[in-house]
């Protein structure tokens, strides 16, 4: 899904011949509902450059977004942005959306998830996220700040997570975790590693040698190590199997 | 931290065979009835019951990973309970040998990757 949300996915015909997002429409379309874009933290303004066209600038606390418009347009464009005022408003809002997470938020509602740590999807680690509407987004934490600094946003973010709701469900000798509308929040069951213990104990599957089988933003999966490796042997999507006592060890990315 | 080798079911080939719910259940309940014969080699059981597994297992594979299953689905026209339960050659002859298989899930069976 790109930036301007579910509505912009294109089928295969307009992503081979996707109608253009024209320049001057999409600034009377910012011009006109530039007020509804912005938010209690977050300013929106449209710089007007005779010189160097038009930019888009979003800015909530320390963190600012900002996009020439031409490039804008050619990106709603390659994402099969419908062309019309209704379609460019509903792709500005979910730009908008996209924006960068700002520290406070992050402090305020993160919560801790398992994330690929690489694009080789070899290795996880621990990430914080915030909920924003449907969407859940990355906290990146600006280069060189202090592990210090990191840890108290970190360590609330773990706390949310072991409040987070998740749906448990037995397969035989699997336990799946999942969650109905965010599978990203799948992960948070490993904050608390001897709780999912927990649950595998109470659901009356062995507790010897146990090892949960990780792909984010999928459910999780938990079971003995034979049987993890035949469910992630198996499939040809990317995931990551580790003994239970493991998940604790995960670094933070 | 890297993904863990696949172990011991990863040395083996495990073949998919595609089979609708009531087949899988039909599979399952021939397998538990074999079972529970004494007769049945200790070796065969253990084969037997790693059938039993992938059947639970096969399930949960959909469950954590529905995508790849969905694009054979849809390629194919199938119906959305057919799943790929994989075995191995040793767990499908343990099978054809020693379970009492409705007609039809034999032939499917019996035809390797189908």
């Amino acid at each position: 899904m790109s930036a301007f949300g579910p509505g912009s996915s294109a089928g295969l015909l307009q992503r081979l011949r996707p109608s253009r997002i024209d320049l001057a429409d999409l600034l009377d379309v910012v011009s006109a509902v530039l007020p509804g874009l912005a938010g209690p933290q977050v300013r929106v303004e449209l710089v007007r450059r005779p010189s160097a066209g038009s930019a888009l600038l979003v800015e909530e606390d320390e963190r600012t977004l900002r996009v020439d418009l031409a490039d804008l347009a050619d990106d709603m464009t390659r994402a099969g942005v419908a062309p019309t005022p209704d379609g460019m408003t509903a792709a500005l809002h979910s730009w908008v959306a996209h924006r960068p997470v700002a520290d406070a938020s992050a402090a305020a509602a993160g919560i801790a998830v398992l994330d690929w740590a690489d694009a080789a999807r070899a290795a996880v680690g621990w990430r914080v996220v915030v909920r924003r509407g449907d969407l859940t987004l990355p906290w990146v934490p600006v280069p060189g700040t202090a592990p210090g600094q990191l840890a108290p946003t970190r360590s609330a973010a773990m706390g949310r997570s072991g409040e987070v709701e998740l749906a448990f469900h037995v397969e035989g000798p699997v336990a799946l975790w999942s969650h109905p509308s965010m599978p990203v929040l799948a992960t948070t069951v490993l904050v608390a590693p001897e709780r999912l213990l927990g649950r595998v104990t109470d659901a009356g599957l062995p507790v010897d040698d146990v090892h949960v089988v990780v792909t984010p933003h999928r459910p999780v999966a938990c079971a003995g190590r034979s049987v993890a490796a035949r469910l992630a042997g198996e499939s040809s999507e990317a995931s990551v199997t580790l003994p239970w006592e493991r998940v604790a060890d995960l670094p933070w990315l | 931290m890297s993904a863990m080798p696949t172990g011991e079911a990863g040395v083996q080939v495990l073949v998919p065979h595609w089979l609708a719910s009531p087949e899988r259940v039909q599979l399952a309940t021939a397998v538990r009835a074999a079972l529970g014969n004494p007769a049945v080699h200790p070796v065969a059981a253990l084969h037997l019951e790693d059938v039993l597994t992938e059947l639970h297992v096969a399930a949960a594979r959909d469950a954590v990973w529905p995508a790849s299953a969905a694009r054979v689905r849809l390629a194919t026209g199938w119906d959305a309970d057919v799943l790929p339960v994989r075995l191995s050659v040793a767990e499908l002859t343990a099978v054809l040998a020693l379970c009492a298989l409705p007609h039809g899930l034999r032939d499917r069976l019996c035809v390797a990757g189908a």
